[in-house]
C-alpha cells in the first residue's frame, strides 16, 4: 500500500460514512431523465448525529436507499467502515438500521416479534431475539404490550414499536426518514425526547433526515443542507445546548430556511 | 383483502371484488342491525333468510300436488330420501367417496398452485411465461376435460382427480399471484433494508399474504370442484355422488336427485365453513389491523 492510499485508509476508518462525488438518476415514465443525487460529497464520523434538510424532492430518500445497498449509484462511492456499501451490507446485515416516517410493522407479528425483525434476518436464535427485542421494547415504554399486535397499538406506539426494531440488532449506523413527522406535535415531541434519552446511552452514529429544522437543532451535532438535487449547499455545526438557547436555535433556523429556499429544485 | 384486489384485473380478481362487494353490504346490515335494537332485528334477518327458501319450498310443495312425482315429488318424499342417504351406510359413503375426492383435489390444487403463483409473481419472466397457458387452461369447459381424460386414462380415479385440479389450479394461481403484487411496496422496502436474502423475503414477507390468498382460492374452488366433481362422476365413475345421481335419473326418482342435491350444497356449505373457520383462526391479525387503522 501507498503512503497515500495508507493515510486515506487511516483517514476514512475515523469516518463511519462517506459519501464521495455521488450521482443517481432516473429515468420518468414519459423517458424524461431525472437527476435525484448530483455530485453529492460528505462524509460522517463515529458516533455523530447528522441531520440532513432540504427542499421536498432533493433525493434524500433516494440516498437512504442507496446507503442501504437498496439502490445503486450510477457513480461515486458510499463507504462504510472504508468498505464500499455493497459489502458492508451484504457482510453486517443489520448494522445499519432504518427508522421509516411510517412503523412498517408486520401486521401479523407482535410487537416482541416485530421488535426482533432485524434479529430474526440476522439468524439471532429465537429465544435470544426475543429477549433482547422484550428489552428493547421495555426501553421504549411498551412493557405491558409486548403481545399486542400493531392493530391493536397507537401510531404513537407502533412507531415505538419501529423505534425499538431498528435498536435491537445493535446497529453501527441508525438512518431516521422523517422518523416523527407522521404523529401529532405532542407525541412526536415526547418520542424525540425518548429517542434522544435512548440514543445517548448507545454508541452509535446517526443520518436524520427530516424536515423539520426544530428537530434537526434538537437530536443532531450538525446540519447538511441539501439543495435540489442531492448536494450539500452548507454543513452548520449545532451546539449541544442550542435547542435551549432559543436565540441560537433562531438563528440556524433562519441560516438553514434562506439556504433551503435558495436550494429547492423549481416546480 | 382489498389488496388483494387490487392486484390486476385476473379471474381470482374479479371474483375476490365481488366478495369485497359482499363484505360491504354486511357491513351495511350490521349497522342497520345496531340501529333497530338487537332482538327485533336478528328475527328480522332470519326471516329474511329463511323467506326465499320458505317460498320457494311452498311453490314445489304445491306444484307436488298437480304434476307426477318424477317431476316435482313432495317434500316430505325428498325429505325421506335425504334421511334415507344420511342414514344408509352404502349410501352416505358413496358421498363421502365424492367429499374426499374434492378434498383431495382442492388440496393437491393449492400444492400445485401456490408455488406457481408465487414464481409468477416474483418473476416477470416466469410471468410472461407462464400467464398464456394458464389462461388458455382456464378457457378450457369443464365437459371438454372430461372428454379429454377418458381418452388419456383409463383410471377413474386419475380422471376425476386430473379433471379436478386441472379446473381448481388456475384460480389458485391467480389468487396468490394476486396476493403477491398486493403485497405492500414499503413493506418489501423494510424487509429488504434489514438485510433479508430472497429465500427470507419469501418466507417472512410474502408467505403471510400467500396464506390469505391461499384460503380464498380454497373457498372459491370447493364451490368449482363441487359443480364440476358430479359431471366427471357421471361419466362412468363406480363410485360417488355422480353415480347414485345417473341411477336416480334412469328410475325417474326425483327424490333422491334432489336429496343428493341437498347433500352436495350442504357439503360444500360445511367446507366453506370449515375453510373460514381456519382462515380466521390463522389470519386473526387481518380482523385486529383493519380496527386498528
Amino acid at each position: 500500500m501507498t503512503n497515500s492510499a495508507q493515510s486515506r485508509g487511516n483517514a476514512e476508518r475515523a469516518n463511519k460514512l462517506v459519501v464521495e462525488r455521488a450521482r443517481k438518476r432516473f429515468r420518468q415514465a414519459n423517458g424524461a431523465a431525472v437527476t435525484a443525487i448530483a455530485d453529492l460529497s460528505f462524509s460522517v464520523d463515529v458516533g455523530e448525529y447528522v441531520a440532513i434538510v432540504g427542499p421536498t424532492g432533493a433525493g434524500k430518500s433516494v440516498l437512504l436507499d442507496c446507503l442501504l445497498g437498496l439502490k445503486r449509484l450510477d457513480s461515486g462511492k458510499i463507504r462504510i467502515d472504508g468498505s464500499p456499501v455493497d459489502t458492508f451490507a451484504r457482510e453486517k446485515k443489520g448494522h445499519i438500521t432504518r427508522i421509516f416516517q411510517e412503523d412498517r410493522l408486520l401486521p401479523w407479528l407482535s410487537a416482541t416479534d416485530n421488535a426482533a425483525f432485524g434479529l430474526q434476518i440476522q439468524g439471532v436464535p429465537e429465544q435470544e431475539r426475543r429477549d433482547r427485542a422484550a428489552k428493547w421494547l421495555d426501553a421504549v415504554g411498551l412493557s405491558g404490550f409486548k403481545n399486542a399486535l400493531p392493530g391493536e397499538l397507537s401510531g404513537g406506539m407502533r412507531q415505538r414499536v419501529n423505534i425499538a426494531r431498528a435498536f435491537a440488532p445493535k446497529p453501527e449506523l441508525i438512518l431516521l426518514d422523517e422518523a416523527f413527522s407522521a404523529l401529532d406535535d405532542v407525541t412526536a415531541s415526547r418520542l424525540r425526547q425518548d429517542f434522544k434519552t435512548l440514543a445517548q446511552t448507545q454508541e452509535t452514529t446517526f443520518l436524520i433526515v427530516t424536515h423539520s429544522i426544530d428537530e434537526a437543532i434538537f437530536l443532531a451535532n450538525r446540519i447538511l443542507v441539501f439543495g435540489a438535487p442531492a448536494h450539500v449547499m452548507a454543513e452548520i455545526p449545532v451546539p449541544s445546548h442550542a435547542w435551549q438557547d432559543r436565540a441560537l436555535s433562531d438563528q440556524i433556523k433562519e441560516q438553514v430556511r434562506t439556504l433551503i429556499a435558495a436550494g429547492a429544485r423549481p416546480h | 383483502m382489498t389488496a388483494v384486489a387490487n392486484g390486476n384485473n385476473s379471474g381470482c380478481g374479479a371474483i375476490v371484488a365481488e366478495e369485497a362487494i359482499d363484505d360491504d353490504l354486511s357491513t351495511a346490515e350490521l349497522e342497520d342491525i345496531s340501529a333497530e335494537g338487537s332482538g327485533r332485528s336478528i328475527g328480522r334477518r332470519i326471516v329474511r333468510i329463511v323467506l326465499p327458501f320458505l317460498v320457494i319450498a311452498a311453490l314445489w310443495e304445491t306444484a307436488s300436488f298437480f304434476t307426477k312425482p318424477y317431476l316435482f315429488p313432495g317434500l316430505e318424499s325428498v325429505a325421506k330420501s335425504f334421511w334415507t342417504i344420511l342414514t344408509t351406510w352404502d349410501l352416505l359413503s358413496q358421498g363421502l367417496v365424492t367429499w374426499a375426492r374434492l378434498l383431495v383435489a382442492v388440496s393437491i390444487s393449492l400444492l400445485v398452485g401456490i408455488p406457481i403463483g408465487l414464481a409468477m409473481g416474483l418473476n416477470l419472466d416466469i410471468d410472461e411465461f407462464l400467464r398464456p397457458i394458464v389462461k388458455f387452461i382456464m378457457g378450457v369447459p369443464a365437459l371438454n376435460w372430461v372428454i379429454i381424460v377418458i381418452i388419456w386414462f383409463s383410471n377413474t380415479e386419475l380422471r376425476i382427480g386430473f379433471v379436478l385440479v386441472v379446473l381448481c389450479t388456475p384460480v389458485v394461481i391467480y389468487c396468490i399471484y394476486d396476493g403477491v403484487r398486493g403485497v405492500d411496496r414499503k413493506l418489501t422496502d423494510m424487509v429488504l433494508s434489514f438485510g433479508a436474502s430472497p429465500g427470507q423475503h419469501v418466507r417472512l414477507l410474502m408467505w403471510p399474504y400467500v396464506k390469505a390468498s391461499a384460503f380464498t382460492a380454497a373457498k372459491i374452488n370447493v364451490g368449482n370442484a363441487v359443480r364440476t366433481v358430479i359431471v366427471a362422476e357421471l361419466v362412468g365413475a363406480p363410485l360417488g355422488i355422480g353415480k347414485e345421481l345417473d341411477l336416480a335419473k334412469n328410475v325417474f326418482d326425483m327424490s333422491t336427485v334432489l336429496a343428493w342435491t341437498l347433500f352436495l350444497v350442504l357439503m360444500a356449505l360445511i367446507m366453506a365453513h370449515g375453510i373460514e373457520f381456519v382462515e380466521r383462526r390463522t389470519l386473526r391479525w387481518r380482523g385486529e389491523s383493519q380496527r386498528g387503522h
